[in-house]
């Protein structure tokens, strides 16, 4: 496993996680994973497990918070909120995400088409 | 950088918050799977299958919960700890193993935090003046080659000259560091060293009085330069550190002196140890050329901005050329030699060769104890080897491994280095206490200081590194499939271990051997010199030196009249026989001259005759007891009045006067004073050593006390009984003639030579112990390998008694083992032990270390300790009972 696409795949859940919460407002561990899980229309692959690590790693850099709170169904559950800090963070990295995106995949496209 | 800083913060408590932590992800998680399982139940799954479903897209938990605790605190951290816990437990486990290891290390560990003390004190502790290495101190180089010829001191002309032509320093002053003054304060007087020094030398250092204030311009000139600063030392002991004092008045040598000021007790520039400073007058007649012999200044000048020390160096040196072109009559062949302060301070100390040879040998020491733990670890990994396996073949990674037994190491390097640092303490104590054979070396305090504690830390972690880095290498390359079936059988698997414990002891006895023979050549050395004979007959012998102030002893004529008077005195204290004076007593280490002969051509400057010239009363050669070889001694006829006489020793007529007839010869040498006059050589005298820790014979010139008077100079009787016993008569008789003159250094010759050599002594026993240690640490190293080994083929050896070997085949087969590895660690150590005459020769001048016996002796011990090391266990191998052996493994 190369250090780099670790690092790509951690980016990338801590990325959507912000996003999730920037539009659902606070929520569960579960409720975010399951979230991701519906948006991408399961196409991502998410161990649902591995969603705290990147909560615990998203709060230590101060871009969300917690507190524990009771679920719809009556369940002791911690709700994570996005911060301040956190949406700044979400408004530069989701600009850097679609520009790589786009060089990728014009990248992409010309390689196909100087195999034609 | 703050957001760096905060998570860093959280990282580190979160790793001392572990359990509340994982207490609440716990929950968490728990909380999710119950979410989860909750939603799959309304999706219409069983209850069984709807847990199910939860726990399969949770994936593992136990994933997730160790990809938490890495997210959220530091990995590395957090091993570290469970190596430390883990080493922790090993080192308990075992208690011998460990002590062994902790006493090895400590003792390697603490002969360096010892010695490492003195370097600290006498090679690293800088004066305290402002930018130290911003000041140049200017010596002037002796042509008359004697110790340290290069730190000989300046004349006032010279001083003056250099001064004003150079262009390299923005303020120059002079000091002279070596006077020496009576202090008479509630009717009793003393004897201090002082130093004469100019106005503006306490700002040219950058340093300012503790109280009161330092000397202001205008107070080196005649009439204003009756103030004194006083040392703290003198302050706490004579004034009882009261303020008080600045204004008040004190005599010095029958005069009054205000006390202006009182230096900190930090300042102090090592090898000068002045109890008090008054200003250096310097008048006319100083800088006339007539002065230019008595060289007492040293120049202490600060370097201008962006000036460095070389261009100083080169500056003056082209002004000491000048100089000697310009007055050749007495600058011949004198050069400059300019160092920064701290520089000079450590190198007119001249203890640095002594302390490298020190550092090299406890160096060696360090080396041998850590080869003994890596060998200890060693021959423990193969008993580990078990657990090991099993580690790796639960999932320990290669690193991870080297890892865990470098922080068990790190642990027995740790607790070395703590009991290291109690026995360091007690060292620097004891070394502290014995070493106060001068008044600078008792002056530099040996303390546990920043850097020897920096130090002892530092040699802790290197020595961790160096007795674990190899075991731990070799155990991370363990082969588990081997091991885990191997079941300790077989005499193969602690082989290459065996080797390279092989190669560590005897790379140990090979630097025994090196360090023993270094040793025993320099003690061997110093023994030849301690126990020299030196020409005259110390026993018997009380000393004291007296110097003449010129407030009431203003002339030579006053000076011959006062030794005149206090010899008859003498002589009639009951006890006393004879009774004579000199400039220097014998041994001492006179001062050296250059000397022309009548009669022979100039010599070039650098190949001019020197010889040492002492200043002798009439009977001096019989109070010492130096025969009279030819012609005669002086008598009281030898006086102002008549024509100059000396003697010389025979190495002078042996080397100056290439045996031809001395008696009659005239010689003229470069002393100071008045124009020296032609001499007649009037007889001839057995060599005396002149430095009782060296053995050379040096040409010496005698000189009558009547017709040169010094002011400065010591008194020898000669006693029926027990020297000491008259030490009072002595100063009761001085005190008869003069009240106010103080007496300094009142002891036997013996004594005198003791102090001498007392530094030779401590150093001589100090690596004699460091020495010890080698052996004993090479014997130990040997045993344990021997020991092991035999162990390890207890099957082997077990099959061989079988077989029909006798005892003494296998004990025969066992000191052979041990034999090889002393005879080529012996050859090693011996080879590069040929080398050391030469560097020591380099090192220590004047002490012969053409000591061939060493090379023979040395050998011979180090070939039967460790011949007795591998005695013991070859007997027990002899003994090996097959039957035992083989049902065993």
């Amino acid at each position: 496993m190369s250090a780099s696409k670790l690092d790509l795949l951690q980016g990338t859940l801590d990325l959507m996680v912000l996003q999730t919460l920037t539009t659902m407002g606070s929520l569960h561990g579960y409720g975010i994973a399951r979230r991701i899980e519906q948006v991408s229309g399961d196409k991502v692959f998410l161990n649902q497990g591995t969603i705290y690590a990147s909560l615990v790693r998203l709060q230590q850099r101060g871009w969300i918070s917690s507190e524990w709170g009771v679920s719809s169904n009556n369940r002791k559950a911690k709700f994570y909120s996005i911060t301040k800090r956190g949406r700044k963070q979400l408004s530069e990295d989701a600009v850097n995400w679609q520009r790589l995106a786009s060089v990728m995949s014009r990248v992409l496209g010309m390689q196909e088409g100087g195999d034609q | 950088m703050i957001d760096w800083l905060q998570q860093f913060f959280y990282r580190i408590t979160s790793v001392f918050r572990r359990e509340k932590l994982d207490h609440e992800l716990d929950a968490e998680m728990a909380a999710h799977l119950e979410l989860a399982t909750e939603e799959n139940l309304q999706r219409g799954l069983s209850a069984d299958e709807a847990r199910r479903q939860a726990l399969i897209c949770f994936g593992g938990t136990q994933q997730a919960i160790e990809q938490h605790r890495e997210a959220r605190g530091l990995p590395g951290l957090e091993i570290l700890f469970q190596d430390l816990r883990y080493a922790m437990r090993a080192l308990f486990k075992n208690p011998g193993f460990t002590i062994a290891v902790v006493v090895t290390l400590a003792l390697g560990i603490s002969v360096n935090a010892t010695m490492f003390s003195m370097v600290s004190a006498f090679l690293l502790r800088r004066p305290v003046v402002n930018e130290p290495d911003r000041v140049a101190v200017i010596a002037s180089i002796n042509p008359a080659r004697g110790f340290l010829p290069d730190t000989n001191p300046v004349s006032a002309p010279n001083y003056y000259a250099w001064r004003e032509a150079n262009d390299v320093f923005s303020d120059t002053s002079a000091a002279d560091e070596n006077r020496s003054v009576s202090l008479t304060a509630q009717g009793k007087p003393e004897a201090l060293s002082s130093a004469a020094v100019s106005s503006n030398y306490f700002n040219v250092l950058g340093v300012t009085a503790h109280l009161g204030r330092t000397f202001s311009e205008g107070e080196d000139q005649p009439g204003w330069d009756h103030v004194v600063i006083l040392s703290h030392e003198l302050w706490e002991r004579r004034f009882g550190s009261n303020s008080s004092v600045i204004g008040s008045t004190v005599r010095l040598n029958r005069e009054n002196y205000v006390v202006i000021g009182v230096m900190p007790a930090s300042f102090r520039l090592m090898g000068f140890t002045p109890q008090l400073w008054t200003p250096l007058t310097l008048t006319l007649v100083d800088r006339a050329t007539a002065a230019r012999k008595d060289r007492a200044l040293y120049v202490f000048a600060r370097l201008k901005p962006g000036v460095s020390i070389e261009q100083a160096r080169l500056e003056i040196s082209n002004l000491a050329h000048r100089s000697e072109q310009d007055f050749p009559e007495t600058e011949k062949g004198w050069g400059a030699a300019v160092r920064t302060l701290p520089d000079f301070l450590v190198y007119s100390f001249g203890i640095r060769n002594g302390l490298a040879v020190m550092m090299t040998a406890v160096g060696f020491v360090l080396m041998m104890a850590c080869a003994n733990v890596a060998g200890l670890l060693l021959a423990r990994a193969t008993g580990r080897q078990k657990e090991l396996g099993i580690r790796i073949a639960l999932g320990a990674g290669r690193f991870r491994i080297i890892r865990q037994l470098l922080s068990e190491g790190l642990l027995n390097a740790v607790l070395g280095g703590a009991v290291a640092l109690v026995l360091a303490w007690w060292g620097i104590d004891f070394i502290g206490t014995k070493m106060t054979f001068n008044d600078a070396i008792s002056a530099v305090p040996l303390t546990l200081d920043r850097n020897v504690l920096l130090f002892t830390f530092g040699v802790s972690l290197f020595s961790a590194v160096l007795c674990s880095f190899a075991p731990a290498l070799r155990a991370s390359r363990t082969d588990i499939n081997t091991i885990l079936k191997a079941e300790g059988r077989g005499a193969s698997a602690g082989r290459s271990h065996s080797r390279l414990r092989t190669i560590l002891v005897t790379g140990e006895i090979a630097l025994a051997m090196f360090l023993l023979i270094g040793t025993g050549l320099l003690i061997r050395g110093l023994y030849v010199v301690e126990h020299q004979n030196l020409g005259f007959q110390p026993e018997h012998l009380l000393t004291a030196a007296v110097t003449l102030d010129s407030a009431r002893y203003k002339d030579a004529a006053q000076q011959a009249s006062f030794v005149r008077d206090i010899r008859q005195r003498l002589q009639h204290i009951p006890g006393a026989s004879i009774v004579a004076v000199t400039s220097d007593l014998p041994a001492t280490g006179p001062d050296s001259v250059t000397v022309q002969i009548k009669g022979e051509p100039d010599l070039p400057a650098n190949q001019a005759h020197s010889t040492h010239d002492v200043v002798v009363s009439v009977d001096y050669f019989s109070v010492a007891e130096i025969p009279v070889l030819r012609g005669r001694t002086f008598t009281e006829m030898d006086n102002a009045t008549a024509s100059p006489v000396v003697l010389v020793n025979q190495e002078f007529v042996h080397r100056h006067l290439r045996d031809r007839e001395p008696l009659g010869k005239q010689i003229r040498m470069s002393v100071t004073g008045p124009a020296p006059k032609w001499c007649e050589i009037v007889g001839v005298v057995a060599n005396v050593k002149n430095y009782s820790e060296s053995p050379e014979e040096h040409p010496q010139v005698y000189e009558p006390f009547l017709q040169r008077p010094v002011p400065s100079f010591s008194i020898m009787i000669r006693t029926k009984a027990d020297p000491n016993a008259l030490a009072s008569d002595l100063r009761s008789a001085i005190e008869q003639a003069d009240a106010d003159l103080p007496l300094l250094h009142v002891m036997s010759m013996p004594a005198v030579i003791d102090l001498q050599k007392g530094g030779d002594v401590l150093f001589s026993r100090m690596l004699g112990v460091f020495a010890l240690l080698a052996l004993i640490f090479a014997a130990i190293g040997i045993y344990g390998l021997i020991a092991y080994s035999v162990g390890q083929r207890t099957h082997e050896i077990g099959i061989r008694v079988a077989l029909g070997a006798g005892s003494s085949q296998v004990m025969r087969m066992v000191l052979l083992e041990g034999l090889t590895m002393t005879a080529i660690g012996a050859a090693l150590g011996l080879a590069f032990a040929l080398a050391l005459p030469k560097v020591f020769d380099a090192m220590f001048t004047g002490i012969s270390f053409a000591e061939p016996g060493v090379y023979f002796i040395v050998p011979l011990a180090i070939i039967a300790v460790s011949m007795l090391a591998t005695y013991i266990p070859a007997r027990r191998a002899a003994s090996v009972d097959p039957t035992i052996a083989l049902r065993n493994s």
